[in-house]
């Protein structure tokens, strides 16, 4: 099992969304971080054959993936990120049409939905409008829909985008159930959730991937560092101007600052052990779509 | 393997009819057609009282005084018709200025009615003209003339007006067949097919018209819906997904196309009668110069038939538009387009004109009409009219567009 970029590139008309990646993947879980814009959608899209690439390659298992066509198709499962179905089709009318396109046997998808529907938990709303359904039982059909076919690869582009945070929670938590001896690549901007489920992260910027490896990896390969500075409420401006600052917290005097760099920014600083949040920052220099929704 | 595709179709067909803009289009073609079996129905009879009769009571006072005339339409026949004519003309009742007693006196003429329009064009001073009052002035000693009248007007009208329009060729092959006419004709009843020959055309577009808004989205709603990334990256998404987009497509326009001419058909025909079925179209005064040597029935074959494969061609291009746009609203505009602008085109009038004209597809819609219009084409060095042209060219057309269709949307990239 090996899926493998070679300088891979897209270009559309005035902007290159993906830039000369290389990259193999096997079994285990991706998760592919970057700010929005970034081109991890288009990455996606390439990996799921809907976009023709302007230069390099994907094998899969050493054959290239549109050479294979259908039978690439065949061990493929796919959550788009606006993840579009038939307003007028029940759930199930829907995963039925869903396992037919992807080769199903009827006596078999029979079968698949009715596991899936439970794992998902959505057997009650089975006979229900897809169009009646709330977002976070939209998200619940689109992953039962990309695991149809039980697929070899797995791609979910931010399945968990729009979720409130205890359905966010439980949806990892499927996420992880459902990653088990397969490869899952998810795409988000939302670094707690990689957090928890990815082994391997990508951190993409500007259509290339600049740094990969574990949580802890790239933590460590960090170049600078973490400090924790208790600021007046006149100073903040100062640390802001000068320094990657991740957090702030207002206290009765100031604030205390969370600040990435190479040396220590002032005398009272603290170093502190360094998050994935804190690299977010560091990669992006900005911060993370998590913080965002929170402010 | 064949359950599964089909199953696929099945759900394409679904998609279809599950939207409640679907199901109201068509509730409102089945609105309308009720609207058009209402007035191919609206047959009126006038008593010997000279009382207007609606109905079935209509149809049956209809019914039996034309069969009263019914039999061969031989030159006794005509001389009779004539003879009829006029003395009907010249009764008190039919002098008089009261209303009433005008109408006693068409009561009379109602068996005779379709046969005295049929003198109307025998004796014409030209092809193209007609006179409603010219029977009357007929005397029995005209009745000899009837059909040979008619082949002279056609040799009038080609040595003259129409000089410039056809080859020597076409001008023989246009007198040939007035001549392979067989006479005398027979004459008949035929007020079901009368009927059903006048509103087939409103019937066929406005079928088409819905069939248009029906089919334009089944390729390109999956773009709308922004389904298209799941479908192009499923395992049948790229070939078989498609081949039943085209397979739905091809059901909903047949099952849709014969409902409606089921519906239609049987109502009418139930209600007026079959009667004249085998008759040849010249029988009745609409199809008296007609140059088809075909029967009531088989002019009926050619309007379902060339309905069929317009609304099929029709459909398919409006898909294929659905596909290169990545919208259904410019494929919905396709046969609104079609029906509509030939009618602007046609009043040009030069001969030229109308042979491109001829060959429109929304000619096929009105294959009533079609046959006709003295259009005439060699194709591999015969000359034939137009309808049989066209029936051939769109049929051809439609299964181009089919493998065009399916490779334009298997290649689409989704972006
Ligand atoms: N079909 C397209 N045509 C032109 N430009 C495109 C197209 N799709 C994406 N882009 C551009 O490519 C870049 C990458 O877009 P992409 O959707 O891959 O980013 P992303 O990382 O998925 O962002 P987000 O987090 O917002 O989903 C963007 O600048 C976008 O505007
Ligand atoms: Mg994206």
């Amino acid at each position: 099992m090996e899926l493998k970029l070679t300088n891979l590139t897209k270009e559309f008309k005035d902007i290159t969304a993906v830039r000369n990646i290389s990259y193999t993947m096997s079994t285990g879980v991706y998760g592919l971080l970057g700010v929005n814009g970034a081109g991890k959608t288009t990455l996606m899209r390439m990996l799921c054959t809907l976009l023709k690439p302007s230069g390099g390659s994907i094998t899969w298992n050493g054959a290239d993936i549109f050479e294979m066509d259908g039978e690439y198709r065949k061990i493929l499962g796919y959550l788009p990120q606006d993840f579009g179905f038939y307003p007028d089709f029940t759930v199930y009318d829907y995963l039925m049409y869903t396992a037919s396109i992807k080769g199903l046997r009827p006596v078999t998808a029979k079968q698949r939905i009715k596991i899936l529907l439970r794992q998902v938990g959505m057997e009650k709303t089975a006979h229900k409008k897809m169009k009646k359904l709330s977002g976070g039982m939209k998200r619940r059909v689109g992953i039962a829909q990309a695991m149809l076919g039980n697929p070899q690869i797995l791609i979910l582009d931010e399945p968990t985008a729009g979720l409130d945070p205890s359905e966010r929670v439980r949806f990892r938590n499927l996420i992880s159930e459902l990653a088990d001896e397969r490869l899952v690549l998810l795409s988000t901007h939302i670094v707690s959730d990689i957090e928890y489920i990815a082994g391997e992260i990508l951190l993409m910027k500007a259509g290339e991937i600049r740094a990969a490896g574990t949580s802890r990896e790239l933590i460590a390969e960090m170049p600078e560092q973490v400090w924790s500075v208790a600021a007046a409420k006149e100073e903040i401006d100062f640390y802001m101007q000068a320094y990657k600052v991740s957090n702030i917290k207002t206290t009765r005097q100031g604030a205390e600052l969370r600040i990435i760099s190479s040396d220590k920014p002032a005398e009272c600083a603290v170093l502190e052990e360094a998050t994935l949040e804190d690299l977010f920052l560091d990669y992006f220099g900005e911060r993370t779509g998590e913080q965002n929704d929170e402010i | 393997m064949k359950e599964r595709v089909s199953k696929m179709t099945r759900y394409e067909v679904k998609k279809v009819f599950a939207k409640t803009s679907s199901k109201i289009a068509v509730m409102l073609l089945l609105f309308v057609m009720g609207i058009t079996c209402f007035f191919a129905l609206d047959i009126t009879y006038v008593d010997e009282n000279g009382s207007t009769r609606e109905g079935l009571a209509a149809v049956s006072g209809l019914k039996a005084a034309q069969k009263e005339w019914a039999g061969c339409l031989d030159e006794e026949k005509i001389r009779k018709v004539i003879a009829e004519n006029r003395r009907i003309q010249n009764t008190p009742e039919a002098l008089a200025q009261d209303i009433t007693q005008k109408e006693i006196a068409y009561s009379w003429g109602q068996g005779i009615k379709e046969i005295r329009n049929l003198l109307n064009c025998a004796y014409a001073k030209g092809l193209r003209e007609y006179d409603y009052y010219l029977a009357d002035s007929l005397t029995e000693e005209d009745a000899a003339d009837f059909y040979r009248n008619r082949t002279r007007l056609l040799r009038e009208w080609l040595e003259g007006e129409a000089k410039d329009q056809f080859t020597d060729e076409e001008k023989e092959y246009l007198i040939g067949q007035y001549g392979r006419m067989d006479t005398p004709l027979y004459y008949d009843y035929m007020e079901g097919w009368q009927q059903l020959f006048k509103f087939a055309p409103t019937v066929v577009m406005l079928t088409m018209l819905i069939l248009g808004y029906l089919v334009a989205g089944i390729f390109s709603n999956e773009f709308a819906w922004r389904s298209d990334a799941v479908l192009f990256s499923s395992f049948y998404g790229r070939n078989k997904a498609v081949t039943s987009k085209i397979k739905a497509g091809f059901c909903v326009v047949t099952a849709v196309y014969s409902a409606v001419f089921t519906i239609y058909t049987g109502i009418v025909l139930l209600y007026l009668g079959t009667d004249g079925w085998n008759l040849p179209i010249q029988s009745s005064w609409i199809s008296w110069k007609c140059f088809y040597n075909i029967t009531n029935l088989q002019k009926y074959l050619f309007i379902i038939g060339g309905g069929y494969v317009g609304c099929l061609f029709l459909s398919f291009l409006s898909m294929l538009v659905s596909v290169k746009t990545r919208s259904a609203v410019p494929a919905v505009m396709v046969p609104v387009l079609v029906i509509f602008i030939p009618s602007f085109i046609a009043n040009i009038g030069s001969p030229f004109v109308n042979k491109i004209i001829g060959l429109l597809p929304d000619q096929l819609l009105q294959a009533g009409e079609a046959l006709n219009y003295f259009n005439l084409y060699s194709v591999g060095g015969r000359i034939t009219g137009e309808l049989p042209v066209i029936l051939i060219l769109y049929t051809i057309l439609t299964i181009v567009i089919l493998p065009v269709l399916y490779q334009t949307y298997r290649r689409m990239q989704i972006g």
